[in-house]
């Protein structure tokens, strides 16, 4: 049988603001256990929460990125439930009257995933089982974060993936979260239910919690449809409950309910007054907005011509595009830019995160001035490429590396000459090039280059070489 | 309107407390005295359905929220100062007989 | 009279008396009354000591304020760094906090001497201080009758002159009633006036701290010291009241409209009701206007109160689960077993029975019928509290519906003890502040308080009135004749 896959994601963000969302203390990871605490976030009686303008500004940037309404009036409300990593035993939430309304996320085919709601919360501490004993740390207690809650429009694991994904790389983007799933700083929770294709009705869903990889989304979406389905084809009935996923058995299995954890008497927070966002901050709010990726994207294939799998790797992270498009404004040529990022500077950056952070110790105008170099011919891109290496390792700008007599270049006689000499010394090679072995030209280049030093123009040198061998 | 002994057992589970079968007999009776008092609201002024909000009609700006400013933390000598903690954290066992 | 604040102030800058001398004064007279009248539950002495030293090397600079080198009290929820503070309460056993209430930090920087933690219902939950655990505070005119409550030990501190004054909490007439049991002033300020940074919460859109004095002029002298805004407390207002309100009292009541609501007289002790009608008298030979106003919700106002104070109370109390303070019971099974059992050890009955209300009234199901119609009908209250302002500059009503019961008066049940804060909580509901003063005395020699109900931030005008009805209705009371004799 054949069902269809109905999947929403609801997803916590942690913001990257300075202070918790309701006290000054700072929000740096790690630290000694309970020493980035004060009487608000440890719950003390007495204590009054005080909101963080950030907070706000932050999740509006959000809701601005994911297209959503704006609510110009907000609220905070009480979530109530006892758990030892809740000081105050109530969350402070969002219910009925959250920051933003009604966006979506277009995929790259252009199906339009909705976003219902996006709120604003606090996190709650951290608790360690060990020996008998539960130890608790509330430095985490009142972290901010955004709960953004997508619609059900999501139908396959695929899909799910792309949108945690597009996700995570416009909230970066955005720059209000560095949104590492290892860390915690993303978790995703997906509500998935499954029907028969054409039927209107929903059918009982279940919630997989606290998935922290995007790997992960797509494999606990697969392995539950496939339970469900399993469920379905014997005509047995899907129980609504919440399930983990286990990465080691890939499969999906119940959670230990929580006994009445779902009447959380939500009500609106007495301490903190209702807020109002005039229309200028949102506007304010919305210029201070970078590009989007997808939009970069856009315009670097369609504007500035660039190969669409180049202009994702450069679109894809903040920091490069913002270096990319400086050494643009410096002058310098798309195509030479564009290509030594990628095939240079890359290849000194394995992972995700170095893109990510893009810590290069040039800058994007010493950068240019290398490349420039390159677009008037006066090195050719194999020099221009080891001369990058050596400016990215030493942080030194151009001049250091390239002396006015090397950007001479090499005299038409000293190039004939030394083709010549090429030719002379690499008999075999000529051999080869004559029957028809075309890469054995490479050894004779080879042999110019280095007695150039890499300066001569490769170009012009077969030209000559090719009427020396005689073709 | 009354209230039997199951919802006033759920609802104790809600806010995390027990009753002796003694206490709950006495408990439920008085609960029913006390909700018949807080139902007299409904014997009158049909409310409207707008939604409530916070405390009286008072608002305030974006402007008026708090700057995002790092403000020293307690010593955790001080957080952990009313508890037993371990190694700077809170900390329960998990049973004790 | 006994000696006021201005008086002990200059008689202090005179070198008439130390601030020491007199903090020991005090404390002698604490250690003698105190074992009976049970009005503090934690004595702060050697802090109160070293407090006067200082407060004596500050009334040597000549700007040393009003309120430096005087003994006074606070109430058992308000926090105080180092110092126990436990809402009378088994479940804040032993706990000190580790930050000072706004108001301590203000009356502190003024150079006020703490004697003490004053007595009064757990978690601020009655009208008779009975529900403390540590046993109720008794009424010093009478020790077989009740001090009222919540704010029973601090209005039996002053009342006794075991301190000069002492800070209450008012959720639902926490400090009025006390005070009109005790025979002394108690102004509830307007939700807002004064920073609740600091109170234990009972029910926070509710809550405000406020003074128990010996007179209208010191309750003004300690408002204006604890009012203002505070960046901690963001229901606090910054209200600019202009200048000192205690500078300003003297003001008759010529041509000033007064209103008065047979809402607030219904089903009133009729001794109570006749002492009001005389005040009501002299304000009007003294030239008042008395309007005769209608408030029809106010019959809503009790229910109302009970349900969304103890709606706020069933979440602010949540927090209690033995982990980062107070009592954690001895043995228990699992994590959550330990947190049930903690609480139900911990708190008294009227603090449960008020948390399964408060629970009940958000729980799903019930919500809109209870918790959201008492915030419609809050609304309704606080028009109609509007329109009446429109036409009056104050209201004039009885405290409470009786005199102080007897201790442990077992008559009444639950809610029958709520009816009684019928005259209180509207005002509480409105936001607006209210006095209570002394007005007479019932047959068996009780005080009785009248209330004094302004327009928001307009304590200037709810003090002028009362400090008006004080000087010209002259000894309505018997004076208590004891404490430190000062």
């Amino acid at each position: 049988m054949n069902y269809e896959i109905v999947c929403g994601i609801e997803t916590h963000i942690e913001l990257a603001t300075k202070t918790k969302i309701f006290c000054g203390c700072t929000t740096e990871f790690g630290g000694e256990p309970n020493t980035h605490c004060c009487p608000v976030c440890t719950g003390q009686p007495g204590s009054l929460p005080i909101l963080n303008q950030k907070v706000v500004e932050y999740a509006i940037k959000a809701g601005l990125a994911l297209n959503c309404k704006i609510n110009t009036k907000s609220h905070m409300d009480r979530k109530n439930y006892v758990y030892p990593d809740l000081p105050k035993a109530y969350q402070i939430s969002q219910y009925d009257e959250p920051l933003c309304e009604k966006g979506y996320i277009e995929l790259d085919s252009g199906k339009r995933i909705g976003i219902t709601r996006i709120h604003i919360e606090e996190d709650a501490g951290k608790l360690i089982h060990e020996n008998g004993y539960t130890y608790i740390d509330y430095n985490r207690s009142g972290v901010p974060l955004i709960e953004i809650v997508s619609e059900p429009d999501i139908s396959s694991a695929e899909e799910a993936k792309e949108y945690a994904e597009k996700l995570q790389l416009i909230m970066r983007y955005i720059g209000i979260s560095d949104c590492k799933m290892q860390e915690g700083s993303m978790r995703c929770d997906v509500n998935l239910s499954l029907r028969k294709p054409g039927d209107p009705r929903f059918g009982v869903r279940t919630e997989i919690k606290n998935i922290n990889s995007l790997s992960f989304i797509q494999k606990a979406v697969m392995a539950e449809a496939e339970r469900q389905a399993d469920i379905l084809d014997a005509g047995g009935t899907i129980v609504q409950q919440t399930m983990r996923y286990d990465e080691g058995t890939n499969s999906t299995t119940p959670m230990r309910d929580k006994e009445n954890s779902d009447d959380y008497r939500y009500f609106p927070d007495p301490d903190i007054l209702r807020f109002s966002i005039d229309d200028e901050k949102v506007e304010e709010i919305r210029t201070s907005l970078p590009e989007l990726p997808f939009d970069k994207l856009k315009r670097y294939v369609n504007v500035l011509g660039l190969p669409e799998a180049t202009a994702k790797q450069i679109s894809r992270y903040r920091k490069v595009a913002e270096f990319f498009e400086g050494a643009l404004a410096e002058g310098a040529s798309v195509k030479n830019t564009a290509n030594l990022i990628v095939g240079t500077i890359f290849s000194n950056m394995d992972t995700e995160e170095e893109k990510e952070l893009f810590a290069v110790r040039i800058s994007a105008a010493q950068f240019a001035a290398l490349v420039k170099l390159a677009d008037e011919k006066k090195i050719n891109i194999g020099f221009a490429q080891s001369t990058l290496q050596k400016m990215l390792e030493s942080g030194k700008p151009v001049e250091e590396f390239i002396k006015p007599e090397d950007l001479v270049g090499i005299s038409n006689e000293e190039l004939e000459s030394l083709c010549k000499e090429a030719v002379d010394a690499n008999p075999k090679a000529v051999a080869d090039v004559r029957s028809g072995k075309d890469k054995a030209i490479n050894m004779l280049f080879g042999y110019i280059m280095k007695k150039t030093g890499g300066k001569a123009d490769i170009r012009k040198a077969e030209v000559l070489l090719r009427k020396l061998i005689g073709q | 309107m009354t209230i039997s002994k199951t919802e006033i057992e759920k609802l104790a589970k809600l806010a995390k407390l027990s009753f002796s079968e003694e206490e709950l007999e006495r408990f439920t009776a008085e609960f029913d005295e006390i909700i018949a008092f807080a139902d007299t609201i409904n014997q009158s002024i049909e409310g409207g359905t707008e939604q409530i909000r916070n405390v009286g009609a008072r608002m305030v700006s974006f402007d008026d929220l708090r700057t995002d400013e790092v403000v020293p933390s307690l010593p955790n000598e001080k957080i952990l100062s009313n508890v037993e903690g371990y190694n700077g954290f809170f900390s329960v066992e998990r049973s004790k007989k | 009279m006994r000696t006021g604040i201005s008086e002990l102030a200059i008689r202090l800058r005179n070198r008439e008396i130390s601030a020491v001398e007199l903090t020991k004064a005090y404390i002698d007279a604490i250690e003698k009354l105190n074992p009976t009248l049970n009005a503090y539950v934690h004595l702060t002495f050697d802090t109160a000591l070293k407090a006067a030293e200082k407060a004596d090397q500050m009334l040597k600079e000549d700007d040393a304020p009003l309120l430096c080198g005087i003994p006074m009290a606070l109430k058992d929820n308000i926090c105080t760094d180092g110092l126990t503070t436990t809402c009378c309460s088994k479940i804040l056993k032993g706990f000190k906090p580790y930050h000072d209430a706004t108001v301590w930090e203000k009356l502190k920087a003024h150079g006020a001497v703490l004697l003490g933690k004053t007595n009064m219902d757990e978690f601020a939950m009655g009208s008779t201080s009975e529900t403390s655990c540590y046993g109720a505070p008794l009424n010093p005119r009478n020790t077989n009758y009740v001090t009222g409550g919540s704010s029973g030990g601090s209005a039996a501190a002053v009342c006794a002159n075991l301190a000069v004054y002492s800070l209450g909490s008012d959720t639902g007439g926490s400090i009025r009633q006390p005070a009109s049991f005790c025979g002394v002033v108690g102004l509830k300020p307007t939700y807002g006036a004064v920073s609740r940074y600091g109170l234990i919460a009972y029910g926070s859109s509710l809550d405000q701290i406020g003074p128990l004095t010996n007179s209208v002029k010191d309750a003004a002298i300690v408002f204006d010291a604890i009012k203002g805004g505070d960046k901690r407390d963001q229901t606090s207002v910054d209200y600019d009241y202009g200048s000192s309100l205690a500078e300003c009292l003297d003001r008759d009541v010529k041509g000033m409209r007064i209103g008065v609501a047979e809402e607030f007289f219904n089903g009133i002790n009729p001794e109570i009701k006749s002492k009001i009608e005389e005040a009501i008298k002299l304000f009007e030979i003294n030239g008042a206007v008395i309007e005769n106003i209608r408030l029809p919700a106010l019959k809503l106002a009790l229910p109302v109160y009970y349900i969304i104070a103890c709606a706020e109370a069933s979440s602010n109390l949540g927090r209690y689960d033995g982990i980062r303070y107070g009592y954690r019971t001895s043995f228990y099974t699992s994590i959550e077993d330990m947190i049930v059992k903690t609480r139900s050890e911990g708190f008294g009955d009227e603090v449960k029975r008020r948390i399964m209300l408060g629970t009940y009234v958000l729980s799903s199901g019930y919500y809109d019928a209870y918790y959201k119609k008492a915030c419609l009908i809050r609304e309704e209250i606080n028009r109609e509290f509007d329109a009446v302002f429109e036409k009056c500059d104050v209201l004039v009503a009885p405290t409470a519906p009786n005199t102080a019961f007897p201790l442990n008066y077992k008559g009444a049940s639950p809610v029958e003890m709520y009816l009684s804060d019928i005259c209180t909580v509207p005002v509480n509901i409105a936001g607006v502040p209210a006095i209570s003063v002394p007005c007479g005395e019932d047959a068996r020699g009780l005080p009785i308080g009248m209330q004094i109900i302004g327009r928001r931030f307009d304590e200037a005008t709810v003090l002028q009135v009362a400090h008006f009805y004080e000087q010209i209705a002259g000894k309505v009371i018997g004076a208590y004749e004891g404490g430190a004799g000062i």
